[in-house]
Formats: structure tokens, sequence, C-alpha cells
């Protein structure tokens, strides 16, 4: 009925082009940068005539070449819905062709780019459960009118209804005439957004300055070859008779930009960060200058992971991670931030709306006090030859590394306390610290297999710690609270335990 | 939990196991040879070498005799119904249970060296995780994966 064949909005030339282009930059700026340190400077590549401008040639024959790609890969994108499914054609000398039945269709998600923004368009990826192997039909479609896309999701919709009841043509016709009814925009209800002060705080907050500064450093590591050290040498020796103070001065200025930098890019990226719901999706909006919309199927969800370090946990605020199975290729949006900083007593209230069946302050069983130095005896196998080492070979000051014993006993203490499980009718709760607390909270069902580990000095005592497994994104993420009680790991495994078939069951086979 | 699972892995699996020592502990002959014969052309103190000789006779003993005597005596199995039980492991005790219900699919695999024995391994894979029996005999590793494929098909979800 609907052989249409639709294509992309033209401005997706352009974002092919300019993709292209931000792949070219590191090209380019190496070819420009060895010119710029030969003698001559940039200058010198005019003056020698035509083999001096030759990179520079070969360097727009190459944008203009993508540029035509980018025209071309537009042009030749075309999609249509043919039997049930999302069919999509497209290639730059081969000719792909993609078909993707609806109800592989997990999620659609959009992204608005700078350039989507002012045209109301919007860049839509296909996600499909992905089945573990790699390259499964997954789709893009760069450019695309949000009419269009809200038609890609009716007509997604439409046929999920169509295929529900397979009964016998009566049926089908019945479903026909409800059709028009069925695509009515469903109900979006908003459970949070984030107000400007919890996003300030998880700017200023956020580990994204590491990114950022090792961002940098690998940079500079890539061009060593390219930058005259020399030079920069002995430029270095006249800084550093300016003294001390200056290189501090230009380190922690140079960490404050880093800094800057990273609040910045936080706040971009998570600006107006909203959590809505229908029936059976969570929908996630963020996004200043690029806004994305992220949809998790309730159904897909395995796992809910509360995260705070220390100095989050003494404020009261903490990251939610919902462990989604399948989904992207990517890697890197199996793990989706529920709520990216948010404080306790306003994450409950949400929490609790999304996933009603779950407890979410469970009381929780604590690691048996006699394990407390299992969890910092580990360490001295490591401690004991550097400090003697250290000691032995720098005498007197070498005694100062002894200092690192009280720290790291206080850690493996406080990962003791927070050490801790919970089993509430058919759902597992457990918490423990690396550095940061985690509280993970899982369903039997979602739970792919539990391990339980036993040391020999552990079975000496009567102790074992625990693993649970669930899938996430196309791998597994484990869960493990170490040295609880022995009883403890009984209990959790005869809760896992599979039920005894019941006579029912049997009863109908298949 | 003190009740082990049932079923050990096959006796041949052990003498597989000392035969993987064996080849470790002819590299490790090598390296140790190379070692010495820098010892020798250096001329080191003579006394390295009554380590290395050491060393290799410890790690001969552990690697063939003690680990795959440990190993094989720790390994237990045991598919029932409703779920699978392993306990295995050398310094670290491991049990996992896997329900059917989890199980995805069953491989069986044979190497050229595990073929001689006519013995198998058996992979059990879960959308997360894969669990592996290692040493079973051919006709008992494909009659246990026809069980478990089959039992699996037929565990119904409980949750």
């Amino acid at each position: 009925m609907s052989d249409m064949r639709y294509k992309l909005h033209p401005v997706s030339a352009f974002i092919n082009f300019m993709k292209s282009l931000k792949e070219l930059i590191i090209p380019f700026i190496v070819i420009f940068g060895v010119n710029i340190f030969r003698d001559g400077g940039v200058g010198a590549m005019f003056s020698q005539g035509w083999t001096g401008l030759l990179p520079l040639l070969i360097g727009l024959v190459v944008v203009l070449f993508s540029l035509v790609v980018g025209i071309i890969k537009w042009k030749r994108f075309v999609y249509w819905f043919e039997d049930g499914e999302l069919r999509i054609e497209y290639g730059l000398f081969i000719k792909k062709k993609r078909y993707i039945p609806f109800e592989r269709i997990q999620s659609l998600n959009y992204t608005e780019g700078i350039f989507h923004r002012p045209l109301n368009l919007v860049k839509v990826r296909v996600e499909t459960a992905g089945s573990g192997k790699a390259g499964e039909a997954e789709a893009e479609l760069t450019a695309i009118k949000r009419v269009d896309a809200d038609r890609i999701e009716t007509e997604i919709e439409n046929a999920k209804h169509r295929a529900i009841p397979v009964m016998g043509p009566l049926e089908v016709q019945h479903e026909q005439v409800d059709e028009n009814a069925v695509p009515e925009k469903k109900e979006l209800k908003t459970l949070y957004r984030m107000s400007m002060k919890e996003l300030l705080i998880l700017a200023t907050t956020s580990g994204g300055i590491g990114v950022v500064i090792s961002a940098v450093a690998v940079f500079l590591s890539q061009f060593s070859d390219l930058i005259p050290y020399e030079t920069i040498y002995e430029e270095v020796i006249l800084f550093l008779r300016f003294g001390y103070l200056i290189v501090a001065l230009a380190v922690f200025a140079g960490l404050l930009i880093a800094w800057i930098i990273s609040v910045i890019l936080t706040l971009l990226a998570n600006y107006q960060f909203t959590i809505q719901v229908d029936k059976d999706h969570i929908y996630i909006t963020r996004g200043l200058l690029e806004k994305k919309k992220v949809s998790v199927p309730f159904k897909r969800i395995q796992g809910v992971k509360v995260s705070r370090n220390p100095l989050r946990e003494l404020f009261g605020y903490g990251v939610v991670t919902v462990e989604s199975a399948g989904g992207s290729m990517g890697g890197k949006d199996e793990k989706i931030r529920l709520f990216p900083l948010v404080k306790n007593d306003r994450m409950l209230p949400v929490l609790e709306e999304l996933f009603p069946e779950m407890e979410f302050q469970p009381e929780l069983v604590k690691a048996p006090k006699r394990s407390v130095h299992f969890y910092y005896r580990l360490d001295f196998l490591w401690m004991l030859p550097l400090i003697g080492v250290l000691s032995y070979y720098f005498f007197p000051y070498g005694l100062l590394s002894l200092l690192i014993v009280p720290p790291v006993i206080a850690i493996g203490v406080w990962q003791h306390r927070t050490t801790g499980y919970a089993l509430i009718g058919r759902q597992l709760t457990m918490e423990f610290r690396g550095f940061s607390k985690h509280t993970f909270y899982v369903w039997k069902k979602r739970v792919q297999a539990v391990n339980v580990l036993q040391t020999y000095f552990q079975r000496r005592r009567d102790l074992a710690s625990i693993e649970a497994t669930i899938k996430s994104g196309m791998l597994g993420y484990s869960a493990r609270i170490n040295y609880m009680e022995k009883e403890d790991a009984s209990r959790i495994l005869d809760w896992y335990h599979p039920a005894p078939v019941t006579a029912k069951q049997k009863g109908q086979p298949e | 939990m003190n009740d082990q699972p049932k079923n050990k892995i096959s006796r041949k699996g052990l003498t597989v196991w000392r035969l993987y020592g064996m080849i470790e502990t002819f590299v490790l002959t090598l390296l140790v040879g190379g070692v010495a014969a820098l010892t020798y052309f250096f001329g080191w103190p003579v006394w390295l070498y009554a380590v290395y000789a050491g060393a290799l006779l410890l790690f001969a003993f552990l690697l063939i005799y003690l680990f795959p005597k440990i190993r094989w005596q720790r390994w237990r199995y045991e598919v029932r119904e409703q779920e699978i039980e392993l306990q295995y492991g050398l310094f670290i005790v491991t049990r996992t249970l896997v329900p059917m219900v989890r199980v995805q699919h069953v491989d069986t695999e044979q190497g050229p060296i595990l073929r001689r024995y006519d013995l198998a391994e058996i992979s059990i894979s879960t959308a997360a995780t894969t669990h592996t029996i290692p040493a079973l005999i051919t006709s008992e590793a494909d009659e246990l994966r026809g069980m478990i494929s089959a039992l699996a098909r037929v565990a119904e979800d409980d949750v």
C-alpha cells in the first residue's frame, strides 16, 4: 500500500560531506604541518611553482571528491515500507539493500545536530536486537523531516498491531478498521526534568576533565614526530628561568582551561535532560547543540545500577544507569544513563514509578565481621615488596612509603562496610564498592548465571564471593560481592534455583 | 551448597591435561635453555644453573603433576532438568548455576589432541556468558549436547 519511495533531505549530502571532511582534518594537518616546519614555511609552497603546490592541489581534489561522494550517497539512498519491512537501498559503487522487519526494530533513536535544527530535521538510527552478530541490520537515516520520522514510527506501530493477533482473515479485517485509531500519538508522560542547579553540579563535578586532558595528551603524542622538540626545549629552559611559580601557574591555568572545557561540554550534552515514558518505552532527551533522543524499551531492561562516588555520596547524589540488552553495535549506548546526576530523594520516586515492582531501598545483609581483613590482605602482596625495595634503596626517605598502608587498609574496611545484598521476592540487590559505591538491582529472570567463588582461605573461614551476570549490550555485566558468609552464598543459589516444574507446565510442552 | 555436582569429567581428561603440561614445560625448557646459553656466553656465576634447573623441575612438577590433578579432582558438573551446575577451579573454586531457560545454544568442540583421546569439550552459551565443560568422552558429549538442547527448549520461564 505504501510503495512510495522516500529520499533523505538534501542537507544529508552536506552532512555526509562534513563528516568526511572531519575525517580528513588529521591528514591535512600532517601535510601542511610538515610543510610549515620545512624551511621557508607555507610561503615556500607557493614560491616553488608547480611541485610546491602539489599537496594543496591534491587536497583540493580530495575535498571535491568527498563533496561529490556526499551528493551521490544522498542521491542513491532510498527507503520505503513494504511487506511489514523497512527497506533501504543505498551504496556508492555497490548497491546495497537492507530489509528490516518491523518486529525486529527495537527502537528509533533521534539525534538533532546543528545542521538539523534550523531545518527541523532529525537523524534517525534504527536499532535492532542484533542477536549477537556484528553488522546485523541496523540503519541510519542521516537527515529526514520530523513528519517523516513520525511516519516511520506510525508505520512500525501499525505493523506491530497488525502482527500480534494472527487469528484469521476476519480478524485482520477487523484490525484494519482499527488502524486509523492506533496511530494517534501515544501519551508521553514526563517524569523528570533536570534542573539547572543539578546540571551545574553535574558539569562541575564530573570526571570529564581527565578525558579532556588525556585527549590533549593523545593528540600531542600523535604529532610528537612533527613537533620540533629541540626548539621547544630551549624555550622551555628559558621559561624555567622565570621560576617554578610561573610553571605552576601555567600548569594550573592549563588544568583550569581543561576543566572549563569539560564543564561546557557536559553542559551542552546534558542540557534539558528529560525522562519521558509511555506504555512500553522510556525516552531520554538531552542536548543543546545536538539534541539526542534515546528510547529504551522496558522489555530490554536487564538491571538498574546506582553509582555514587565518595564526593557525591557525601552530598546524597548519584548516577543511575540502566543496563539494556542488545541495541547498538557502537558499544557506548548500551549503558544508558537514566540520571546523569540526581539527588537521592528526587531519584527514588521516579525509579519507583518506572519500575513499580522493584524495591529500591531494601534492608541489606552485610558481609560478616570476620571477613574484613580479606578486603586488604591481598594488597600486601604488592605493597610489601614495594615498600621493601623503596626503603632499602632510598633508606631514610623510602620509609615514607609505609604511609600507603593505612589508606589501603582504610579503603578495604570501607569496602567491607559497604558490601551487602538483599533478596526480596524475585529481586536481587547487591551493594559493593571499588572506590565509588554501586548498588545493583536485578530481577531473577534477567540473571544469566550465578557464580560462587571460594579460595582456599575463604573455604577455611566459611566465606564465599558471589557473582551475578546479566546481559548488557552485546556482552555481559557481572556484579560481584566479595567475602560474604557461605550461608549467604547458599541462600542466593537457592533463590536462583529454578522453581521445580509444576504439573501444569509439564502438561503443555512448548 | 556442600553437596557437589555429581558427575566427574573423563579420566582421560587428566591425561590430556598432563600432556598440555608437558607441552608447556617443553616451551619453558626452551626458554630456560636460552637463558642458560646467555649465562654461558657472558660468564655469569655458575650457581645460576642450579637455580634454572630447580625452577624447571618445580614447574614441571606443578604443571604436569599437581595442577592437572587438583583441577581434575575439582571438576564436577551436573545437568538437571531445570539447571546446569558446574564446579571448577585451581586456586579459586567456582560454583556456577545456569538455569535451562537461559541456555541459548550448546556446542561441542574437539581439537587434534582431544580427538586422539576420543574426547570433546562442550560449551553452553547464555545470552551473556559461556561455560565450558572440558574433556568428556565424545559420545557422552554428543548425548549431553542433545539433552541440554532438548531440555532448554522445553524449559519454561518461571518468572
